[in-house]
């Protein structure tokens, strides 16, 4: 391997690649940061620039409304110092910093970074390896996750307490903001995140994803947004709801700012990760493996990625127009100023619509993966299922204004709304073909990722229901801002996504911690709190039809029924969600190491080695066929070739 | 010339051997799931069949429908269910039969049978689409038509300086504000109240606005809602048919007593009225 000549070479796969300078050991000043060193960094930085904000401000200063300024400006730069001060701690300027002086990572430093021979502690690293990110990121989703699911806990609570208030109304409204601010980050990243960064590389034989410090980069800003959004419960919390309409928002606390803060921030990290998923789809995919050969998870992960891709920066830039009005009052969305409420509330939607089916895709193609599986069938129809997440994504920006159909924004405008939100119904309509397809005659191999498929379907069909009413104008006029739309989006989220997403762990489980999932006690927890999810959620459709606003923490006592009911049904989610959990945590820690391919998939993720080695692959793969190649002849099909009576018929499988 | 006929008109014509397309069904409906699933996709259907019904139970606790629109709104959800059920049963029917009757292994071990290999349908495809796109059609057609219906009833079309000011109508200045509702009205000499009074079987106007923050103006029983924004009029109305005391409730989150800004609707005879407005101090009857 020593050759003579003066440029260093480092042997890759067996190939001699020639190297730039090593500047020190590999790696680098990245050897010395790591978790701990951006929370050092993130907190000083905070600290200093809090002071510095506090002292620069002179003592009484106030607002145009008397409105004393400082808190405002002291918290902003407290955001603005952590969210810095975090990322350079914790390393994410290294690199571009690394390029200014013109210093070209070697490999050694790549594999550093990549976190080899480190151990645990690469998780708590700016670590680059794509399986690295998607644990981390399950981690964090789980922490989020438990976060907006105690507060939902908390909720439900004071709601169930119809005879008193347990919590003060501020208090209560910022729960309600924070809980759903916090579950829709959590269930946007659930799939995205863990199962997509780990997984999607192994399943199109990719040695990384494309951008593999891009995508420590959105790891760790997504740390950085949920930080600042747990900041905002001390500084009075997020009490106009997770949409933060204008101009209530603009009464609100500071802890405004820390909403703002945080969907800025997480707004870059979805937009990196979601350029770094798309170019490795594109790019990445082993040699052989052409569109038809992809297996459906890239469809759907490229598809919610491009629509976090358009959708996201509308947020983001309603976010920083609230921020203006705030700190600089420039008047987006003062109407007292000549600012309009309306347009807050198209750009908030503009991201708000698409986003939900950021939600479903990925936690509806992850079923696809799992049922060929369990089922033993190819994916039915694997064209039809292409179309309906093309169809979902080409109408998913045309349907944002169904939010508004009661805002009197434009009455006129309603009328082609209503016409592409029951459009959509079509292309989801193919998704569940596809599922039901799948199922046709299949044998069931009764594990718990098949069997959350069928809650899963169960739940969207309610869902899917409740959603064609409410697409409807003239019945959104009685339900809008009912109990009943939120009954109807916890079953498309929840029902839907987030139970999708408990699918797809139990069925990645395994390969992601290498150890096997006690599934007897996670079927439990789940079966547990699908149960009471139905009594929670068939509950409060009662309560929204009967006339109940959400949002609210006292109420008619006609409600108290379907709030009491509603409440027992949310302590029996609490409690199989903790027996999930526990079930996760305990096989991740104890649990038995798991064979390389417990499932008999035919997949390429699951032909990895368990626990899959640094880049995945010693020898690229290449594809020969298309995915899901499960099954046998039909045994129907020689009585459909005698009714046919067509022998050039080669169609393998007609069977109705 | 020979006109008559060469052969026996019944008489086979050229022989073939595809059978009728008719026995391609039949032979589907031969095996033993297609009865089953046939036969639960009829039972869980006429199961759900209910719900168009119990639907509505809750929409009527408390006195709706008290206007036309109303009417309308719990009509269209009543076609809506009994439009959906036919789905949602064959849905819930294969689901069903999938767990109750096609093959099972348990277990560990990975299963050594496999399942035919289906890798798509072209009959049931274009069924599938074909039957979800008419209904989602007929969805769309007839909200386009309700929502015209109920526009027309409600004169949400109609700007607040273009409504008729004739001797029947009943014009309402709705403002919103933390937390609570101010009712205006303009043809009493400005009287204002606290309770929406409201006289039956007269159209009523009300030009909704909020001083403060984004309220929503839902009159609960009458399915009229509109939003209250501050800097814009908003425009909706209603013919209450129905004598009673009703609720109106704000249905957006307008800060910290937003549970509590709700009051009620007084819809009284055309003379009650009057008298309500004399006695509150508007001289002028209409």
């Amino acid at each position: 391997m020593s050759t003579e000549t003066i440029t260093p070479t480092s042997t890759v796969f067996g190939a001699e690649v020639p190297q730039p300078k090593q500047h020190g050991k590999p790696g680098g000043i990245m050897r010395r940061l790591n978790l701990g060193t951006a929370l050092i960094g993130g907190v000083g930085l905070a600290a200093i620039s809090g002071f510095v904000a506090n002292a620069l401000i002179p003592a009484g200063a106030s607002t145009v409304t008397f409105a004393p300024v400082a808190p405002d400006v002291v918290y902003l730069a407290i955001l603005v110092g952590w969210t810095i001060g975090f990322s350079a701690g914790i390393g994410a300027f290294v690199g571009p910093i690394r390029w200014l002086f013109g210093r070209d990572l070697t490999h050694a430093d790549a594999e550093y970074m990549a976190g080899k021979d480190l151990g645990v502690k690469r998780y708590f690293k700016f670590t680059t390896d794509h399986k690295v990110v998607g644990v981390q990121y399950l981690v964090v989703t789980m922490f989020i996750l438990g976060f907006g699911g105690l507060l939902a806990m908390l909720i439900r609570t004071e709601l169930g307490v119809t005879w008193s208030e347990v919590f003060s109304p501020g208090f209560y409204n910022s729960m309600i903001g924070t809980h759903g601010i916090a579950m829709i980050i959590a269930m946007i990243v659930s799939v995205m995140g863990p199962i997509a960064n780990f997984i999607m590389p192994l399943m199109i034989g990719a040695r990384d994803m494309a951008f593999p410090r891009l995508n420590a980069l959105s790891l760790w800003l997504l740390v950085v947004a949920a930080a600042a959004l747990v900041s905002t419960l001390f500084t009075g919390g997020i009490q106009d709801g997770w949409s933060v309409y204008q101009p209530l928002a603009s009464q609100g606390p500071p802890a405004m700012l820390g909403y703002q803060m945080t969907i800025i921030v997480f707004a870059i990290s979805t937009g990196v990760a979601s350029v770094n998923l798309m170019v490795t789809a594109l790019t990445m995919r082993a040699k052989g493996m052409t569109w038809s050969r992809t297996p459906i998870f890239v469809y759907g992960v490229f598809g919610a990625a491009l629509m976090g891709l358009y959708a996201f920066p509308f947020f983001q830039y309603s976010q920083i127009m609230a921020l203006t009005d705030r700190i600089w009052n420039t008047s987006f969305f003062n109407p007292l100023q000549g600012g309009s409420v309306w347009l807050y509330e198209n750009l908030f939607w503009l991201l708000g619509h698409p986003e939900v089916y950021v939600i479903i895709i990925p936690g509806t193609v992850v079923l696809f993966e799992v049922m060929p599986v369990f089922l033993r069938k190819p994916l039915f129809s694997f064209n039809f299922a292409v179309a309906g997440i093309v169809g979902v994504v080409a109408l998913s920006g045309l349907v944002w204004a169904h939010h508004m159909y009661m805002t009197g924004w434009a009455p006129a405008a309603n009328y082609p709304f209503m016409l592409s939100t029951e459009m959509i119904s079509i292309p989801v309509g193919f998704l569940v073909l596809v599922v039901i397809g799948t199922m046709w005659r299949g044998l069931v191999w009764t594990r718990l990722p098949i069997m959350a498929v069928y809650a899963v379907i169960f739940n969207k069909m309610i869902g899917g229901v409740t959603g064609i009413y409410l697409s409807d104008v003239p019945v959104d006029q009685y339900m809008h801002g009912t109990m009943f739309v939120v009954a109807h989006f916890h079953y498309m989220l929840m029902g839907a996504g987030l139970f999708g997403a408990m699918a797809g762990l139990a069925f990645y489980f395994p390969k992601m911690t290498g150890r096997v999932l006690d599934e007897r006690t996670a079927s439990i927890g789940f079966w547990t709190a699908f149960t009471g999810f139905q009594i929670t959620f068939m509950a409060m459709f009662v309560a929204g039809l009967q006339g109940m606003p959400r949002r609210v923490l006292q109420f008619d006592s006609l409600f108290n029924a379907p709030n009491w009911i509603s409440t027992i049904g949310a302590y029996i989610i609490g409690l199989g969600m903790l027996i999930f959990a526990g079930a996760v945590i305990s096989s991740w820690t104890s649990g038995d190491k798991a064979p390389a391919n417990p499932f008999g998939s035919k997949s390429l993720e699951w032909q990895t080695p368990t626990p899959v080695p640094l880049e995945n692959f010693e020898v690229l793969p290449v594809v020969t066929q298309k995915p899901y190649s499960y099954g046998v002849v039909d045994p129907y099909q020689k009585e459909m070739d005698a009714a046919d009576g067509d022998l050039d018929t080669q169609k393998v499988g007609s069977n109705q | 010339m020979d006109t008559r006929p060469t052969g026996p008109p019944d008489e086979p014509e050229e022989p073939t051997n595809r059978p009728p397309s008719m026995h391609r069904v039949k032979m589907w409906l031969r095996r033993p799931y297609a009865k089953g699933i046939v036969a639960l996709t009829v039972i869980i259907g006429v199961l759900l069949l209910p719900m168009a019904w119990i639907i509505l139970i809750p929409m009527q606790a408390t006195g709706a429908p008290a206007s036309e629109i109303m009417a309308g709104i719990e009509q269209t959800i009543f076609v809506f269910t009994i439009v959906s059920i036919p789905i949602v049963a064959f849905v819930y029917a294969v689901l069903v039969y999938s767990l109750l009757k096609w093959r099972k292994h348990k277990g560990d071990s990975i299963p050594e049978d496999e399942s035919p290999a289906i890798r798509t349908n072209t009959i049931g495809v274009a069924l599938w689409t074909g039957v979800s796109s008419v209904l989602a059609f007929f969805l769309v057609v007839w909200g386009l038509i309700e929502l015209a219906q109920i526009t027309s009833n409600s004169y949400g079309t109609i700007s607040a300086d273009q409504q008729p000011g004739d001797e029947q109508s009943v014009i309402v200045n709705v403002t919103g504000q933390q937390w609570i509702w101010t009712f205006e009205y303009p043809q009493h000499d400005g009287v204002t109240t606290e309770v929406l009074y409201l006289p039956k079987d007269r159209p009523v106007y009300f030009n909704v606005t909020s001083k403060d923050v984004i309220h929503n103006f839902w009159l609960v029983e009458l399915g009229v809602k509109i939003d209250a924004n501050p800097g814009a009029i908003t425009q909706t109305g209603v013919t209450p048919n129905k004598l009673g005391s009703f609720n109106l409730r704000c249905a957006e989150l307008c800060g910290m007593h937003h549970a509590y800004m709700e009051t009620s609707i007084e819809v009284v005879e055309g003379e009650t009225f009057a008298s309500v407005m004399r006695e509150l101090g508007g001289g002028r009857t209409s």
